[in-house]
């Protein structure tokens, strides 16, 4: 080697080691100087991110008055990435987020969030449209983003139509009702291949925690248990310290035992949930209402010709006739403010009329249809798809469908946008069962009366307690445990933490009135 | 490595010695740094990217021992002290992490550990080189397979629905049908044969390499002197790769409390969560799905040091027993 061409070496070896340090310590705090003009939000995905140059955006762009930087994350980590975006130094603008998570809290309490109780008022769309919903909303009395809404009752049985007809039965009204028929479904062959290769009801393995809307939490409420937490003898306990609770799972218990239930219940997938109905396995689900249409579209696909094969169901009553429904929360997470680049009350009002603007009709229409005209027509109170041969125009519908609507607060129970109008008659009528079933139901509907009181400790100790219940609930139902085992571990939940939190729990729904 | 041997250890076996280089010279460090010096400079790149990637992160470890509130930074945070500690080893869920954690290390060092050892003598003893060749590049494929997949393999073949292994078991033994996906007892030995598929070939490879380097003349004089394939087995080859083992193990004892997150994580359901919960997911529990980051990060700490401790006692400990060590 020459000196020359070493010195050319070392001089390379140098210089990228020098790039290397700055470019490592150049990426960390700048770059976040948003401008007034722009804002950055995160929020939930459900397919392909949209093109932030596509029409759509452009579109919502326009309206607002604002750039939009859109971080879309896919649906499935959202929870997950929420608590590391929130753990990072660059929150986003505006977040959709579970405002009654841990890390939320903690963040919003430290201050990383604007407090809007109160301040919504003067904006004529993102003002609460039902109080009980925005109470629900709240953390500890406060509130801290816009809630998006939800339909109030959604639960229901979805129940193969054709078995029942092939069978001879009833769609079930009572508890009892509901076993004879499973019970049915299991022993007497509903799909006639002579073999006895079929169960009652499909359940899944539940991700979600304690009172988390699991088919487990609505037969809970069915026989009288609270919805996560009621009153007993003046106080405020968990619901499934409740006599009425044990007698459901016992209940349950009994359908397992019997084989009236999937066998893989412990372990089966809840993304797979669709697969066994489908396939003809199993004849009912016990879920949120729209996985009946889910399903309708499902056989609807296997054969165009012969699909009308599901009914949906209400609540059930028990024998004595007494009901309890579950309904739910009545959003869906909320759109928080973060106070990193908004500092001042102007700032603030500002973003707030963006978001205003927003959630106006137009925006609404934007968001949960599209842009008329190009993917959609108006059809009385229907929205009908045109033109989806397009590409350009699919690449429309497509970001409406799955990401754009996310950003919606109050589109989804048909406040300013239009529904979209089902293309078969079977569809239509689904549809239109669940307004009916749900206004039944809600007369008897069960709610929760701490949601916006979150006990302290659940929050700094929530790691350890969060799994003893619906972990025991899935023991007993499968048999590992004994009843005796059930109760001792809803004494553990008591001794390692939860007497705390149910104090907790207590004194905050007194303070700020549940 | 043989240069620096303490006088009061014990010499390996003379072949392996190498004579210590004389010494040299004492010179200036000035001096030496300006004779080396495009060596040194050579040096930089490697010792920035040290130095930022993983010295520097280490600065938040420190959030172990705050109460840390991301809004308000790693200044801002308040000092807890050994808070997080004291509540990890007093927790209800401590004994159950440790126990859950240990047992499978000890299952890992009994069952898997040895496994490719074993694997790679078995291949060194076959002749048929197009046999060995195929029959190695066979077993190490599965190690390209992700944790996901091979967790939905083991639910496909032993759930109780459709499992085909499960369904075999039914019909051979007449049984009733066992959900082994499900059932507590079997989450160990599931994990344990999870890793034998999938990492036996892979781990083959190391000791292939060692054996590929024994010189043939040890066997040639051996075959002259009357040793039959079981005496040249016994003092030549084993001899050979036991130093390769001695290292094997010592990297492996720095691991033994990283219980494989994915692996783990996919296999736990409502029913074993009891004996699957370990450190490992447990600290993505708290940390990212609870958000106590905190509380994860001590978590988290006290599982490095554990590693750190084991490192260098089963470096020590291989010294003592007249191997050579690591470092």
């Amino acid at each position: 080697m020459t000196i020359l061409s070493r010195r050319r070496l070392a001089v390379a070896v140098v210089s990228a080691t020098a790039l290397l340090a700055t470019a490592c310590s150049g990426s960390g705090d700048k770059e976040q100087q948003a401008s007034s003009n722009e804002l950055t939000v995160m929020a939930p995905l459900f397919g392909t991110a949209p093109d932030p140059s596509g029409e759509l955006q452009q579109a919502v762009e326009k309206l607002v008055g604002k750039k939009l930087k859109i971080t879309w994350v896919p649906n499935a980590e959202y929870g997950d990435k929420t608590n590391v975006t929130l753990a990072s130094d660059s929150i986003p603008d505006l977040m959709v987020v579970n405002e009654k998570g841990p890390s939320f809290v903690k963040a919003a309490e430290a201050g990383a969030f604007w407090d809007l109780t109160g301040k919504l008022d003067k904006y004529p769309n993102l003002k609460p449209a039902d109080e009980q919903t925005a109470k629900n909303t709240t953390v500890n009395g406060k509130t801290y983003g816009i809630y998006r809404v939800r339909p109030l009752l959604r639960s229901g049985i979805v129940i193969r139509k054709d078995w029942l007809a092939k069978l001879g039965l009833q769609e079930p009204k009572t508890v009892d009702d509901l076993y004879a028929v499973a019970k049915a479904f299991t022993e007497r062959d509903p799909d006639g291949n002579g073999k006895k290769d079929t169960y009652g009801l499909i359940i899944p393995k539940w991700p979600g925690f304690y009172a988390s809307a699991s088919p487990y939490d609505v037969v809970e409420t069915w026989f009288g248990a609270p919805n996560g937490w009621g009153e007993r003898n003046g106080k405020l306990v968990p619901g499934f310290d409740t006599p009425e609770f044990l007698t459901a799972e016992r209940w349950l218990r009994k359908w397992v035992t019997e084989g009236l239930v999937n066998p893989d219940f412990a372990t089966l997938d809840s993304a797979n949930w669709n697969d066994p109905f489908v396939q003809g396995k199993g004849g009912m689900i016990i879920d949120v209402n729209v996985r009946a249409t889910q399903l309708l579209d499902l056989f609807k696909e296997k054969n165009p010709k012969d699909f009308d094969k599901v009914t949906l169901v209400g609540n059930l009553s028990l024998p004595d006739g007494k009901k309890y429904s579950y309904p739910f929360t009545g959003y869906n997470m909320v759109i928080a403010v973060s106070k990193q680049h908004i500092r001042t009350e102007e700032q603030l009002d500002q973003v707030l009329q963006a978001l205003d603007k927003l959630e106006s009709k137009e925006g609404s229409v934007l968001l949960t249809n599209g842009i008329e005209g190009r993917n959609f027509k108006a059809d009385g109170k229907y929205a009908v798809p045109i033109n989806q041969d397009d590409p350009k125009v699919k690449a429309i519908q497509n970001d409406v469908d799955k990401a754009f609507i996310q950003l919606g607060t109050r589109a989804s129970v048909g406040m300013g946008a239009y529904q979209l109008k089902p293309n078969d008659a079977a569809s239509r009528a689904m549809r239109e069962e669940f307004d009916v079933l749900m206004n039944e139901d809600l007369k008897t509907a069960v709610f929760n009366p701490v949601l916006g009181v979150i006990a302290p400790t659940s929050i700094s100790k929530g790691q350890s307690l969060q799994n003893i219940i619906p972990d025991a609930r899935i023991k007993y139902l499968s048999g590992a445990i004994t009843e005796d085992q059930l109760k001792a571990e809803i004494k553990r939940w008591y001794d390692s933490g939860g007497t705390q939190i149910a104090k907790e729990t207590n004194e905050l729904a007194a303070k700020v009135g549940g | 490595m043989a240069t620096d041997l303490a006088p009061n250890q014990v010499v390996p076996p003379a072949a392996e010695v190498k004579q210590a280089p004389p010494r040299k010279p004492r010179r200036p460090l000035g001096r030496e740094l300006l004779r080396y010096r495009w060596l040194y400079v050579m040096l930089l790149p490697g010792l920035a990217y040290f130095a930022l990637f993983k010295y520097l992160p280490m600065y938040g470890l420190t959030i172990a021992f705050k109460d840390y509130v991301p809004f308000l930074g790693y200044s801002g945070s308040q000092w807890v002290g050994l808070e997080h500690f004291r509540e990890l080893f007093t927790g209800p869920d401590f004994g159950r992490l440790m126990f859950n954690t240990l047992l499978l290390a000890l299952l890992t060092i009994v069952f898997v550990f040895p496994a490719p050892i074993v694997v790679a003598l078995m291949l060194n003893e076959l002749r048929m080189k197009v046999v060995k060749r195929s029959v190695q590049s066979l077993i190490y494929i599965p190690h390209f397979l992700s944790w996901t997949i091979v967790a939905s393999l083991t639910y496909l073949l032993f759930s109780v629905d459709f499992g085909v292994i499960a369904g075999w078991v039914h019909s051979l033994t007449g049984g009733p049908k066992v959900d082994y996906v499900a059932q507590a007892g079997w989450f160990r030995p599931l994990i344990v044969l999870q890793l034998l598929w999938k990492q036996t070939g892979w781990g083959t490879i190391i000791y292939l390499a060692a054996l590929a380097g024994v010189d043939s003349q040890l066997y040639e004089a051996a075959r002259v002197d009357g040793a039959g394939r079981w005496r040249q087995f016994w003092h030549i080859t084993l001899p050979a790769i036991q130093p390769t083992i001695v290292v094997m193990a010592i990297l492996t004892s720095g691991h033994l409390m990283d219980s494989g997150f994915e692996q783990i994580w996919l296999m736990t359901t409502s029913l074993n969560r009891d004996v699957a919960d370990v450190f490992d997911t447990f600290v993505y529990y708290v940390g990212i799905t609870q958000g106590s980051f905190s509380y994860a990060t001590a978590v988290g700490l006290f599982k490095g040091v554990i590693g750190v401790v084991l490192i260098f006692g089963s470096n020590r400990l291989a010294k003592r027993l007249g191997q050579r060590g690591l470092f």
